[in-house]
């Protein structure tokens, strides 16, 4: 292992990081916060290896968040790392929604429960898209990236296409151009 | 092994492996497995359960803590948590170790910006897809672009931000700007 190019995260970090990141998991803004910890306030991660995880924990089966600190830990600490992110993001939601279940027959009683969750919802769309905004930064104004994120966010979210055969034609496409535009680069 | 928690897994095991794109492709599964095939529960029951995986924290697959909970108790939620992220984290490793080892090539490098534009699509379909199933309302866009600037431009605390809009939403609710009928 080199050590000297990649500092070393203790693993009592990226447990604790990851409970925090699981018990702020409400509402959908998981990418977002994952981000915010990982690449903006640690620097741990680089943008490019973030938006890779991204793109590998939704193409892949899973839940996109386990998929995410799972692949967050691998990155960090290899195997071990992977377990502890998984095991760190998990726990906090287990004991939550044990708890929930237990006390909803209490609280489903409150048309407030369901304002305030809708609020939290709010939120995460909020943290989503202040995330899509930062990553965007790396399309650097150039055309066909622009396009193509464009063509992908059209497709999935506008016309609700599945997914799965969106990025199987959308990812081919954009790898291809970016192969093409490092050959130009390099012979001229 | 108890043969409820045997038939968890059996139920639980092979949908992690095939909820490609996330949890939401197979929540129509789960219910169909637990409720019409298993009967372990009512779709009354189902939908009680639905609501409280939506509230929450964590990706809305840990509904099958609470199926399982609903079936064998703890050791149900325990069994039934692990059959559902086990599998599809197994992949996932595997996935991510093979790439792992072909870091500094240049067709990784090419792959990983080309993955960009995509990931950045996928993120703001994501936002909108979240918007569409809340059935949200201008004040929750306002609150969503709001929350968006604060994040971007601000370093406040997720809890922060957390508790502040539930407060707001509670205000809301009492001075009876926001709707009743979510």
């Amino acid at each position: 292992m080199d050590s000297t190019e990649k500092p070393r995260v203790p693993l009592s970090s990226v447990l604790l990081i990851f409970m925090r990141i699981g018990i702020t998991a409400v509402g959908g803004g998981t990418a977002a916060w994952t981000h915010r910890e990982l690449v903006e306030k640690h620097r741990w991660i680089t943008d490019e290896t973030f938006t890779t995880g991204m793109t590998f924990s939704q193409v892949l089966p899973g839940a996109n968040p386990v998929n995410l600190a799972l692949y967050m830990g691998l990155q960090l600490r290899g195997g071990i790392g992977g377990t502890v992110a998984v095991l760190g993001f998990v726990t906090p939601s287990f004991c939550a929604i044990i708890l929930l279940g237990l006390a909803y027959n209490w609280l489903s009683v409150y048309p407030l429960t369901s304002i305030i969750l809708g609020g939290i919802a709010a939120l995460g769309v909020g943290a989503t898209l202040s995330v899509g905004i930062k990553l965007s930064r790396h399309l650097r104004a150039k055309a066909v990236p622009i396009l193509i994120a464009l063509a992908t966010f059209g497709a999935i979210g506008v016309m609700q296409w599945p997914m799965i055969p969106v990025v199987a034609v959308a990812v081919p496409v954009s790898v291809a151009y970016a192969f093409w535009l490092e050959r130009k680069r390099r012979h001229g | 092994m108890d043969n409820r928690l045997i038939g968890l897994i059996l139920v639980f095991a092979p949908l992690s492996l095939v909820s490609f794109g996330g949890g939401q492709a197979i929540v129509a599964d789960i219910q169909h497995q637990t409720v019409d095939v298993h009967s372990w529960l009512s779709n009354q029951e189902f939908a009680d359960l639905f609501a409280i995986a939506r509230a929450a924290p964590g990706p809305s697959t840990m509904i099958v803590a609470l199926l399982g909970w609903h079936v064998a108790g703890f050791w149900g939620a325990l069994v039934a948590t692990i059959a559902i992220f086990l599998p599809s984290s197994l992949v996932m490793y595997f996935g991510a170790s093979w790439w792992q080892r072909n870091e500094g090539t240049s067709w990784r490098l090419a792959i990983e910006r080309g993955l960009t534009p995509v990931a950045v699509g996928l993120l703001f379909a994501g936002a909108v897809a979240v918007m569409r199933a809340m059935h949200i309302d201008y004040i929750g866009i306002a609150i969503a672009a709001a929350c968006a600037g604060l994040i971007y431009f601000t370093k406040l605390n997720a809890y922060l931000l957390i508790v502040g809009v539930a407060a707001l939403y509670a205000a809301l609710y009492f001075l009876h700007v926001v709707p009743l009928s979510i």
